[in-house]
């Protein structure tokens, strides 16, 4: 335990001894604030439109129902924002294995007994740690709209757990490719390709059998993405979002070993 | 050098096990061969040189001997156990110093003294003093705040002998010591390495003979993978011209 603690003090220094780890956190924020308000003023101007409609002055009762806060702001943003997480979490994953590889200090770290294991451990650990500061800087602003709009705080942790278990599942991707290079770029564009491409895969549905459609939309992470963005919380879901980090910590080990075997 | 401020001595003993013993290893990627059928004892608490040019397969030996990588043929034991088996407890006897550039350059000395010593598993108490040990014995004071990436290649070098000597190995590995050093730097660090006479197994890899020469006690030359030439260091390297040891076919150099 002492070692592995170690290993995530060091990797959290390393991860803010650079500017990239501010950057992410701001660009997220500012992204995110840019999306919710743009929604907020077309929300706005909605509402203004159908309550002026009769002419007659301001009528609430003319807003149809399928209008409201929820529908207009806060879904919205969230899909955005779940876009928006698959653009800045390989840039924050990308250098976790890829730089160690890089400088050669992977070997140092394997000398010191510490085992493969526990580096990938320590690495995910914090990579999600930051993921998850990286969330709740983002949910500042739909959390403040869900309040106005009368939502209910199970909705919100649904949503907001939701949102994690993406970003994990996004940082998962991200380590998993950056444990198979010695370059931070390819790392963070191969993360980028591996996450758009399971984002959906309905695209594929006229082109591949029924059981690989099936297959296909079962990996995919924008069904459960959404799921979640409504308000539901299935057990599937619950094991997909788990599942996933534990395989790429699975292939993350694979890659020392196929480096101590060699080739 | 304040070299009594160690820990306990490992002084070398006539007649103990060897510390790294090799037999028939061999180590091929893909087509090529790092390392073809040697057979090597290392004893203990002797300083012994790996001597060959570059690519004759010293730190692919090395890396065999820490556990970070696997052999193809043979076997390898450090006071008896299998890197390949084992390599978490051949790893805790060990102390790796590396080339000067495989450090973290974003942290400060100490920190990075610390860290290492908290992935060796030390505990807050134990590692403090590892810490201040390594800062004191190897002259770091003056640089312990300083952000590894900003020292000098021979301060660097010192940063990678501290590291490595933390949790008081009784084998400690050594790559490439000199390599890059200005002269002086290189006169510090052989300084460094001289005082551990003695005090524990040194397994040193170079392609410096003046460095071997000056610092081991016993010499094995490899040449292309293969082991050409085994012995005392002054037996070695004091007849004939050494620089030909680089160049032997095995039966040329004999044993």
């Amino acid at each position: 335990m002492t070692a592995l603690l170690a290993l995530c003090r060091k990797e959290l220094a390393s991860l803010f001894a650079t500017p990239t780890a501010y950057l992410v956190l701001t660009m997220v924020a500012l992204v995110t604030a840019l999306i919710f308000f743009d929604h907020l003023r077309l929300y706005n101007q909605i509402l203004f439109v159908y309550a002026t409609a009769t002419m007659g002055g301001f009528d609430a009762d003319a807003i149809p129902d399928h209008v409201n806060l929820w529908n207009n702001v806060f879904a919205p943003v969230m899909e955005n924002l779940g876009l928006t997480l698959m653009a800045a979490v390989p840039l924050v994953t990308m250098r976790a294995f890829a730089e160690e590889r890089a400088r050669g200090t992977d070997e140092l770290l394997l000398a010191t007994g510490l085992g493969p294991g526990r580096i990938v451990l320590g690495k995910f650990a914090v990579c999600f740690l930051f993921v998850a500061l990286m969330m709740l800087v983002s949910f500042v602003y739909p959390c403040t709209a869900v309040r106005q709009g009368g939502i209910g705080m199970e909705h919100l942790a649904a949503v907001f757990t939701g949102l994690l278990l993406h970003g994990l599942a996004l940082a998962s991707i991200g380590l998993v490719c950056s444990a198979f290079t010695s370059s931070q770029l390819v790392a963070a564009v191969s993360g980028w390709a591996v996450a758009f491409l399971l984002w959906d895969f309905s695209w594929a549905n006229a082109f591949v059998s029924e059981p690989v459609a099936a297959f296909l939309d079962a990996i995919s992470l924008h069904p459960r993405f959404g799921s979640f963005s409504e308000g539901l919380v299935s057990l599937a879901n619950l094991a997909y979002y788990a599942g996933l980090p534990l395989v790429a910590m699975a292939l993350a080990r694979l890659s020392f070993d196929l480096r101590r075997i060699g080739s | 050098m304040s070299g009594a401020a160690a820990g306990p001595p490992h002084a070398p003993a006539p007649g103990r096990a060897p510390e790294i013993s090799v037999r028939g290893l061999s180590r091929r990627f893909g087509p090529h061969t790092a390392l073809a059928d040697v057979d090597l004892d290392v004893p203990a608490g002797a300083i012994f040189a790996l001597l060959g040019a570059n690519g004759a397969g010293k730190t692919t030996f090395l890396r065999i001997v820490t556990g970070t990588l696997l052999p193809s043929a043979g076997e390898v034991h450090v006071a008896g156990i299998s890197p390949a088996d084992d390599p978490a407890r051949v790893q805790a006897r060990i102390g790796y110093v590396m080339e000067t550039s495989r450090l973290y350059p974003e942290l400060r000395v100490q920190g990075f003294l610390r860290f290492l010593a908290g992935v060796r598993g030390l505990a807050r108490a134990e590692r403090e003093a590892a810490v201040e040990r390594a800062i004191e014995r190897f002259e770091l004071a003056p640089v312990a705040k300083r952000l590894v990436g900003n020292l000098s290649k021979g301060y660097q070098q010192r940063v990678s002998l501290a590291q490595a000597f933390l949790h008081d190995p009784p084998l400690v590995i050594v790559d490439e010591p000199t390599g890059g050093l200005d002269p002086v730097q290189r006169r510090e660090v052989q300084e460094l390495l001289r005082a551990l006479r003695g005090e524990r197994t040194i397994l040193l890899s170079t392609h410096d003979l003046g460095e071997a020469r000056e610092l081991a006690d016993r010499v094995a030359v490899l040449h292309a993978g293969r082991l050409v030439a085994e012995g005392a260091a002054a037996e070695l390297l004091g007849r004939g011209d050494p620089l030909a040891l680089f160049r032997a076919a095995p039966a040329e150099a004999g044993r």
